[in-house]
C-alpha cells in the first residue's frame, strides 16, 4: 500500500511523461478535459486547501489564455459579435478554451510532478540513464545554496566593514560586482579541495556504481506497464480510430467508432489512474486505521 | 606489525628554494594512535599528504614510503583509496554530494561495489556513527561538527587500515571537537585502525594518544610517548605552550618525577608536591572609564515570524576601553548577538545603544565609519582582491600604526596565507577604518596555541591603545587569558559576568584546566602564570 509519491521515481516520470505528452501533442478537446481534470483533481488530492489562493491565478491565467485567441484570431464562420469593426468568432473562442485547457492541465501536471519528484527522485531518474550524470547533477545541486550562502555571508561583512560607503545604487552595484568576482574566485579554491577530497576517495579508479534508495516493487511495475499501454491505446486510436476534431472554418467531427470510444477511455483512465491510487490508499488506510 | 614506514624522505615544492619536508623517517606499528604537532608551516600537512598516494603534492620528493611491507606506489589505486582514509580540515568543502546517504556511499560507488553491499556498507556505518537521524538530510544543513562526522563516516565506510587526519578539529567549537577526538579514540580501541592525527588542540589528545611526534622546519625533532616527549620540551616553551595545562606547570616548575597529562594527574601533582598556605595572588587593578560603549536594553530577535526567539531579553553593558569576552555553547545566540551590535540584524524589540547613540540613529551607515567595526568567523569573507597589498591600500590601512607586523604577507594570496595571518590580515584591514568599538567572532579558530597567544597580545595591545574590543569565543583558555571581563551567554541572555578570576572559579564545567586543576587547592586561579606563581610562593612540601 504506497500512495503515488512512494512509487519508484522512474516510474512516476515515466508515467508523467505519458500523460503530458498526449495533452501536449494532440489537441483533441476530450483529452484536454480528462488531462486538465486529472491535473486539478490529483493537485487538490495532494495539497487539500494548502495553496488555495494559487487556484485563482490559474483560473485568471486560464480565462486571459481563453479569451486571448478569439481577440487575436478572427477565422471562423459563426460570429459571435464585433468588437472595434473585428468579428469575434464563436470557433476561435472554443480553440482559445481548448488551448488554455491543454497549459493549464500541463501547468498543473507539473505542479504535481515538483512536489513529487524531489531533487534526490530526479538524481535517481537521471542515474538510471548514468551514474555520472547523476553525480554532476548532485554536486550542483549541492553548490547552488552553497554559493548563495557564501555571497550573503561576506555581503553581510562587507556592509559592516562599510564596503557600500553610501547609500546610492551605484555604489552598491559596484560592490556587489566585486563580491561577485571574489565568490568565483572562492568556488574555484573550494573546488580544490572537494576536487582532493573526491580522489582521497577512489574517484576515477574504475567504473562507477550507484547507489539506489528506490527498488523496483511488483505494483511499481504494474504502474510502469499500465501506463505505458494506456499509452498505446490512446495513441493507436489517434492514428486509427478517427479522433479528428478540427476548429476552423467550422467546428467538424467525426463520432468516434468503438476503438475511439476505447482510446478516449483509456486517457481518461491514465489521467485518473494517480487519484485512483490515492483514493485508494487512503480508503485503505482508514480502514486499517479502524483496527488499530 | 608495522603497518607504515617512512624512510629519509624529502619534499620541496616547486620555486621554493628549502625543502618543506626534509629526512623524515617515521615508523608506525599496526593498531597505534599517533599525534603529529608542530606550529603552522612545519610540514605537517605536506608529510601527511606525502602518506596518501592521491594528494601527494607536485614537486621534488626522495624517499620510501612503505604501507604494509610494499612501496606506496605500487598499491592498486583501489587499495589505495580504500586502505589509507585521510580527513582533512575544512569540513565543508570535503563534502561531495548533496545527500548524507549519498555522500556516504561515494567512496562505494567509485570503487563500483555492488548496491547490496553499498546498502549493508552505509546503513551500519550510518548506525555506528548515530548518523540515523540525518540520513536524509541535505549536507547543507548539517552543523559543522556533523559535517566533520560525515566526512570521518565517508572515509570509514570504506574500511581503511591507517587513517590520516589533517587538524579535523580546527574548525569545530570544543564540545563537537571533543566528541570528534573521543569518537577516533573508539575506532581505535574497538577497531584497532591505526591513527595518524595532526593536531593543535593537545589537551585531549594527548592523554589518549601512544605516540607524540614534533616536527619543526620540516623535520622530526621528537617522536616518542608523549610523557617522554613532554619532558624533553622544557626548555622550548614555543612548542610547549600547546601542551596540555598539567604538563605545562610541570615543564614551568622544574618537575621531577613522571609527567602529569590530565587534570586529575595535575591536581595529584600539586597536592603532592606543594603546600597551599597562599591561597590566592592579589587581583589587578581594572581601570575602565566609566563610559558605555555597547548597551542591549532587552534586546528581542528571531530569524523567521514563527521561529523561537534567539535572543530574548537581552540586556548588557559594555564599558568603554574594555576587553570583553562572550562565551558559550552552539546555538546560544552569541553570533546573532554580535551582528546585532553591528547593525546586520534588526532585532524587533528592544534597544541597542552605541556609544550612548541608539544604534537606527546612525543613519547613512555612519556607524561603520570610525565608530564601528566587525570580523566576522569565516575571515574569508573580508577579502576581495588578489594580493594583501591591494586589500590594504584599498581602505588605505597603515601598515606602521599597526601592533604587528604583515610586511612579509603582502605579495601573497589571501587565501594563501595560514589562519592566524588571515585573521591578522583582516583585523588589520577592519582597523583602517579606525573603529572605536572592535567585534570579533571566534577570532581563534583554527589555530596553533603560539599563534592564539600572539592574538591575545594583539588585542591586549588594541585596549590599550583605547579600542574597546568585544569578542564572542568558545576558546576558554583565550578568554582567560585575555578579557578584562567575561560573560557567559545562555538561552538567548547573559546569565553570568564577571572579571577573569571570578567568572572561571565560579564555573565547574565551563571553564579552563587550570581552574579544573586548582579548584579546592588555591582560589581564583585561571590561567598557568597564577598557578605557577602561586605554586612558587607556596614552595615545595617537605617529604
Amino acid at each position: 500500500m504506497r500512495s503515488f509519491q512512494d512509487y519508484n521515481p522512474a516510474v512516476i516520470a515515466v508515467y508523467f511523461f505519458c500523460v503530458t505528452g498526449i495533452a501536449m501533442f494532440s489537441s483533441y478537446p476530450p483529452f484536454m478535459a480528462a488531462s486538465l481534470f486529472g491535473g486539478v483533481a490529483l493537485y487538490l488530492v495532494r495539497n487539500g486547501r494548502k495553496h488555495a489562493k494559487s487556484h485563482f491565478f490559474f483560473l485568471l491565467l486560464f480565462l486571459i489564455l481563453a479569451a486571448a485567441n478569439p481577440l487575436m484570431s478572427h477565422n471562423g464562420v459563426t460570429v459571435l459579435f464585433i468588437m472595434n469593426d473585428n468579428p469575434i468568432t464563436l470557433e476561435a473562442l472554443l480553440y482559445g478554451i481548448n488551448s488554455a485547457a491543454m497549459i493549464i492541465g500541463v501547468l498543473y501536471w507539473f505542479r504535481s510532478f515538483t512536489q513529487i519528484m524531489t531533487s534526490e527522485k530526479l538524481l535517481y531518474a537521471a542515474g538510471t540513464l548514468s551514474p555520472k550524470l547523476a553525480l554532476i547533477l548532485s554536486m550542483a545541486i549541492r553548490f547552488v545554496p552553497l554559493f548563495s550562502r557564501q555571497s550573503k555571508r561576506v555581503q553581510d561583512t562587507q556592509t559592516a566593514m562599510g564596503l557600500f560607503r553610501d547609500d546610492n545604487i551605484v555604489d552598491d552595484i559596484r560592490g556587489r560586482m566585486r563580491i561577485f568576482s571574489i565568490l568565483v574566485t572562492w568556488g574555484l579554491e573550494n573546488g580544490i579541495i572537494t576536487a582532493d577530497s573526491m580522489a582521497a576517495r577512489g574517484y576515477g579508479t574504475g567504473k562507477r556504481s550507484q547507489m539506489k534508495r528506490f527498488r523496483f516493487r511488483r505494483d511499481d511495475i504494474v504502474l510502469l506497464l499500465t501506463s505505458l499501454s494506456l499509452l498505446g491505446i490512446t495513441t493507436a486510436a489517434t492514428f486509427a480510430g478517427g479522433l479528428t476534431f478540427s476548429f476552423y472554418p467550422a467546428i467538424k467531427y467525426e463520432t468516434p467508432g468503438i476503438f475511439g470510444i476505447c482510446g478516449i477511455a483509456a486517457y481518461c483512465l491514465l489521467a485518473l489512474l494517480p487519484v485512483i491510487i490515492e483514493t485508494e490508499v487512503s480508503i485503505k488506510w482508514r480502514y486499517l486505521r479502524s483496527r488499530i | 606489525m608495522e603497518i607504515l614506514a617512512v624512510e629519509d624522505l624529502s619534499f620541496t615544492y616547486p620555486q621554493c628554494s628549502s625543502p618543506a619536508v626534509r629526512d623524515v623517517s617515521l615508523r608506525l606499528e599496526r593498531g597505534e594512535f599517533a599525534v603529529l604537532c608542530g606550529a603552522t608551516g612545519s610540514g605537517k600537512s605536506t608529510l601527511l599528504r606525502m602518506l596518501k598516494r592521491e594528494l601527494v603534492p607536485n614537486g621534488e620528493m626522495s624517499g620510501r614510503v612503505t604501507f604494509c611491507g610494499s612501496p606506496l606506489g605500487e598499491l592498486s589505486p583501489a587499495d589505495s583509496a580504500s586502505r589509507i582514509g585521510f580527513v582533512m580540515q575544512r569540513p565543508e568543502q570535503q563534502i561531495v554530494t548533496d545527500k548524507v546517504w549519498h555522500e556516504l556511499a561515494f567512496g562505494l560507488e567509485n570503487l563500483g561495489v555492488p548496491q547490496d553491499e553499498i546498502a549493508r556498507r552505509t546503513a551500519e556505518t550510518a548506525s555506528y556513527f548515530g548518523i540515523i537521524n540525518w540520513y536524509g538530510s541535505d549536507t547543507a544543513e548539517l552543523s559543522g561538527g556533523q559535517k566533520q562526522l560525515l566526512n570521518l563516516a565517508a572515509v570509514l565506510v570504506m574500511q581503511p587500515e591507517l587513517l590520516i587526519l589533517d587538524e579535523p578539529t580546527a574548525q569545530l567549537d570544543p564540545i563537537a571537537a571533543s566528541d570528534f577526538i573521543a569518537t577516533l579514540r573508539r575506532l581505535n580501541q574497538d577497531f584497532g585502525i591505526t591513527i595518524l592525527l595532526a593536531e593543535h588542540r593537545l589537551e585531549e589528545v594527548i592523554p589518549v594518544c601512544d605516540r607524540l611526534i614534533i616536527m619543526e622546519n620540516g623535520g622530526i625533532s621528537a617522536n616518542g610517548s608523549p610523557r617522554e616527549v613532554i619532558a624533553s620540551l622544557r626548555e622550548r616553551p614555543e612548542l610547549l605552550c600547546g601542551m596540555p595545562a598539567a604538563s605545562r606547570l610541570y615543564a614551568a616548575l622544574d618537575g621531577r618525577g613522571e609527567c602529569p597529562l590530565t587534570v586529575r594527574e595535575g591536581r595529584d601533582y600539586i597536592t603532592s608536591g606543594f603546600r597551599n598556605e597562599i591561597r590566592s595572588l592579589p587581583v589587578p587593578e581594572r581601570a575602565s572609564s566609566g563610559e558605555t560603549a555597547l548597551e542591549f536594553r532587552d534586546v528581542f530577535f528571531r530569524y523567521e515570524k514563527n521561529s523561537p526567539d534567539v535572543l530574548s531579553g537581552l540586556s548588557l553593558k559594555i564599558m568603554s576601553g574594555e576587553l570583553f569576552c562572550i562565551l558559550g555553547g552552539n546555538g546560544s545566540g552569541k553570533t546573532t548577538a554580535l551582528s546585532a551590535a553591528a547593525g546586520i540584524l534588526r532585532p524587533y524589540c528592544g534597544d541597542i545603544r552605541i556609544f550612548g547613540k541608539k544604534q537606527k540613529n546612525y543613519r547613512n551607515r555612519s556607524l561603520y565609519r570610525e565608530c564601528l567595526a566587525m570580523l566576522p568567523q569565516d575571515v574569508q569573507t573580508v577579502f576581495l582582491r588578489n594580493t594583501v597589498r591591494e586589500e590594504l591600500d584599498e581602505v588605505g590601512a597603515d601598515l606602521s600604526a599597526l601592533p604587528y607586523d604583515l610586511s612579509h604577507l603582502l605579495d601573497k594570496h589571501p587565501y594563501d596565507l595560514s589562519g592566524g595571518e588571515q585573521q591578522l590580515t583582516a583585523l588589520a584591514k577592519v582597523l583602517a577604518a579606525k573603529p572605536k568599538l572592535l567585534l570579533l567572532d571566534e577570532p581563534t579558530k583554527g589555530m596553533d596555541a603560539a599563534t592564539k597567544q600572539g592574538i591575545a597580545d594583539v588585542l591586549k595591545k588594541l585596549r590599550d591603545s583605547g579600542i574597546t574590543v568585544v569578542s564572542v569565543t568558545h576558546d576558554v583558555e583565550f578568554a582567560a587569558l585575555c578579557a578584562d571581563r567575561c560573560a557567559m551567554f545562555f538561552g538567548g541572555q547573559i546569565v553570568s559576568a564577571g572579571a577573569p578570576e571570578e567568572f572561571f572559579t565560579a564555573n565547574t564545567f565551563y571553564t579552563t584546566a587550570v581552574s579544573r586543576m586548582t579548584r579546592g587547592i588555591f582560589d581564583r586561579t585561571a590561567v598557568l602564570s597564577d598557578a605557577v606563581e602561586l605554586c612558587r610562593l607556596n614552595g615545595s612540601r617537605e617529604v
